[in-house]
C-alpha cells in the first residue's frame, strides 16, 4: 500500500526540504520503492538538494500538462536504487498545479506501486502548500525551535485537520508527526531557545524527530548529497531515528540535551 | 422578534480565511457563495456628538489595543443622547469614528427617528445586544413551548492557530487546547479543559450571565457580552492558573478556581 507524506511548515526556511530529501533516502535506504515530489513550483530546490539539478529534463508541471509521461519525468537517484525524483518547474507559477493534475500523478505512483511518496511543500498556506497536504495519508511538520515557526505550525496544523482530503471524507483525518529543526541543546540550558517540551506542549503533538543545529546541513546541501547519507553527523542520526519512528520502531531521543563536557575540556576549554 | 443579536456577514477579521479559499476556490464553480455567520459587532454608544470628544475619547480607548480596533467594523449606538441627532451630526460622527481608526457599518435599531436616519445615511440597522436605557415598546409574544436548551457543543481537537470554532445559542465545551489566535466563541458560556492561549467570547448574543472557564489561564482576550479585556489588561498572577471569568455590571472579573 502507498503512503503519502507530506512534509509542510507554513514558515519558510525552517527545513523542509532537506527533511524531505533526507526521509526520502532514509525510507529508500530501508529498501522501500520512495518517490519525492518537489511543489514548490517556479522555487524548486529540492533537486538541488539532491544533487540532480543536472539531470532534470521534464518536471511535474509536464507531467500534468501531459507534456510527457510519468516516467520520463522520473529521476532515478544515482546512490539509492528505489529512489526517484519528481522536480518541479522552474519556470512555470503555482497556477500550473491543479487538484485533478496533482490527483492523477499521485495516483499513477500508486498504481506503480510506489511504497511512499514525499510531498515537498512549498512555505506558505497557498495553493502550493494546499495541493501538497491534500491527498497526504500522514504530515510530518517541521518546525524549529522558535515562536513565529511554532505559531506557522499551529496554523498549518489547523489546515490539516480540515483542508484535507481526509479531514473532509472524515477518515481518520491526517496522521501528524512534529519533527523539530536546528535544535541547539545549548541555547536550550540558557533559555534563547524554546525545548522540545515547549513545542509538544503547545502544538500537543509527540514528536518523531529532533534534529540538531548543525554546519553539516548547509555543506550537504551546497554537496548535493542529502544530509541523511552523511554518516559522520549527528544529523543523519537524528534523521536516521526519526525514520525509525515513522515506521513504528520505538527509538529513544537522542541529541536533545547538551553533552556533558568530559574531564579535560573542563580544564583545558573545547 | 426577540431582541436579537448582531447577525450579519460582514467579518471582523477576514484575514483568518482568505488564503485557504482562494486554494479552495479550484474545487467550486460557483462564482459567489452567500453565508450567514455571526460575528462579535463593536458597539459604541454615543453619548455626545461632539466631534472633539468623541475623537480624543476613541484614540484613547483604541490606543491600549491597536491591533483589534484597527478597521475595526462598529455599530453606532444613539439611544444615550438626550436629543435626536440630525444627519448633518450622525454623519459627523462617522467621520470622527472612521478618523479614530474604526469603521462605522450601522446604526442601532431604537426610535423611529433612527430608523429614518439609518435610511437617509444608507445604513443597516442592527437590533441591540442590551436593553437600552430608554424603553423600546416591544410587544412580548406568548410563550412558545418551552425547549430544552441544545447540548454544549464539544471539541475535542486542539483549536489551531488561526481556527474559529463558534457554539451557536449553547455552551462550548474544548477539551483541548485553544492556541494563540484561536478563537473560541458561544452564545452561552465557554468551557475549555486545556490552556487558553487564544480569545475566548461568552455570551456573543449579550447573555451577560455567560462565563469563560478554562483550565490554564494565558488568554490574548477575553470577552463577555461585548465587554472585553485584551492580554495586557488581564491579570497576569491568574496566568497559568484555572481562571473564570463573569461580567459584574460592566466590569469583566477574574479570579481564580479551585484555591
Amino acid at each position: 500500500m502507498t503512503e503519502i507524506i507530506v512534509v509542510t511548515s507554513g514558515k519558510g526556511g525552517v527545513g523542509k526540504t532537506t527533511t524531505s530529501a533526507s526521509i526520502a533516502c532514509g525510507l529508500a535506504r530501508r529498501g522501500k520503492r520512495v518517490a519525492v515530489i518537489d511543489f514548490d513550483i517556479g522555487l524548486r530546490n529540492l533537486d538541488l538538494i539532491m544533487g540532480c539539478e543536472r539531470r532534470v529534463v521534464y518536471d511535474f508541471v509536464n507531467v500534468i500538462q501531459g507534456e510527457c509521461t510519468l516516467r520520463q519525468a522520473l529521476i532515478k537517484d544515482k546512490r539509492l536504487e528505489t529512489l526517484f525524483v519528481l522536480a518541479a518547474s522552474q519556470t512555470r507559477d503555482k497556477d500550473a498545479l491543479s487538484p485533478e493534475g496533482v490527483r492523477k500523478v499521485l495516483d499513477d505512483l500508486t498504481a506503480d506501486g510506489f511504497d511512499y511518496i514525499i510531498c515537498d511543500s512549498p512555505a506558505g498556506i497557498e495553493k502550493g502548500a494546499h495541493l501538497a497536504m491534500y491527498f497526504a495519508d500522514r504530515a510530518v511538520v517541521v518546525v524549529n525551535p522558535e515562536v513565529s515557526s511554532v505559531r506557522d505550525s499551529d496554523r498549518i496544523l489547523g489546515l490539516l485537520a480540515s483542508k484535507t482530503q481526509r479531514a473532509e471524507k472524515g477518515n481518520g483525518g491526517v496522521k501528524e508527526h512534529l519533527l523539530l529543526t536546528r535544535y541547539s541543546p545549548r541555547r536550550v540550558a540558557t533559555g534563547e531557545m524554546m525545548s522540545v517540551a515547549d513545542v509538544k506542549d503547545i502544538l500537543g503533538l509527540d514528536v518523531v524527530g529532533v534534529v540538531p543545529e548543525s554546519v553539516d546541513v548547509l555543506s550537504a546541501s551546497n554537496a548535493g548529497v542529502p544530509v541523511i547519507l552523511n554518516e559522520e553527523s549527528d544529523v543523519s542520526r537524528a534523521y536516521e531515528d526519526a525514520v525509525a519512528r515513522l515506521l513504528g520502531e520505538t527509538v529513544p531521543l537522542r541529541f536533545v540535551d547538551e553533552p556533558k563536557k568530559g574531564f579535560f575540556s573542563r580544564i583545558f576549554g573545547g | 422578534m426577540s431582541p436579537l443579536p448582531v447577525d450579519c456577514a460582514v467579518s471582523r477579521s477576514p484575514r483568518v480565511d482568505l488564503a485557504m479559499n482562494k486554494a479552495a476556490d479550484a474545487f467550486t464553480e460557483h462564482a459567489i457563495e452567500i453565508r450567514f455567520g455571526q460575528i462579535g459587532l463593536v458597539q459604541v454608544r454615543i453619548h455626545t456628538t461632539d466631534p472633539g470628544v468623541i475623537l480624543d475619547e476613541l484614540t484613547g480607548r483604541t490606543a491600549t489595543a491597536p491591533q483589534f480596533f484597527q478597521r475595526t467594523a462598529v455599530c453606532l449606538d444613539l439611544s444615550p443622547l438626550s436629543t435626536e441627532a440630525s444627519v448633518a451630526e450622525v454623519r459627523a460622527v462617522i467621520d470622527t469614528v472612521k478618523r479614530a481608526g474604526m469603521l462605522a457599518v450601522g446604526l442601532t435599531q431604537g426610535s423611529a427617528a433612527v430608523d429614518e436616519l439609518a435610511k437617509v445615511l444608507e445604513m443597516p440597522t442592527f437590533a441591540p445586544y442590551k436593553t437600552p436605557n430608554r424603553p423600546v415598546p416591544v410587544v412580548q409574544p406568548p410563550d412558545p413551548v418551552v425547549e430544552p436548551p441544545p447540548p454544549a457543543l464539544m471539541h475535542h481537537q486542539p483549536v489551531r492557530s488561526g481556527q474559529r470554532v463558534y457554539a451557536r445559542d449553547r455552551d462550548l465545551i474544548v477539551t483541548s487546547t485553544v492556541a494563540a489566535s484561536a478563537e473560541v466563541m458561544a452564545d452561552g458560556c465557554v468551557h475549555i479543559y486545556g490552556s487558553l492561549r487564544g480569545r475566548a467570547m461568552a455570551g456573543a448574543h449579550g447573555d451577560a450571565g455567560a462565563r469563560v472557564f478554562c483550565q490554564e489561564f494565558n488568554a490574548e482576550l477575553v470577552s463577555i457580552a461585548g465587554v472585553f479585556r485584551v492580554f495586557e489588561t488581564l491579570p497576569a498572577e491568574l496566568a497559568g492558573k484555572p481562571v473564570q471569568a463573569w461580567l459584574s455590571g460592566e466590569d469583566l472579573r477574574f479570579s481564580r478556581i479551585g484555591g
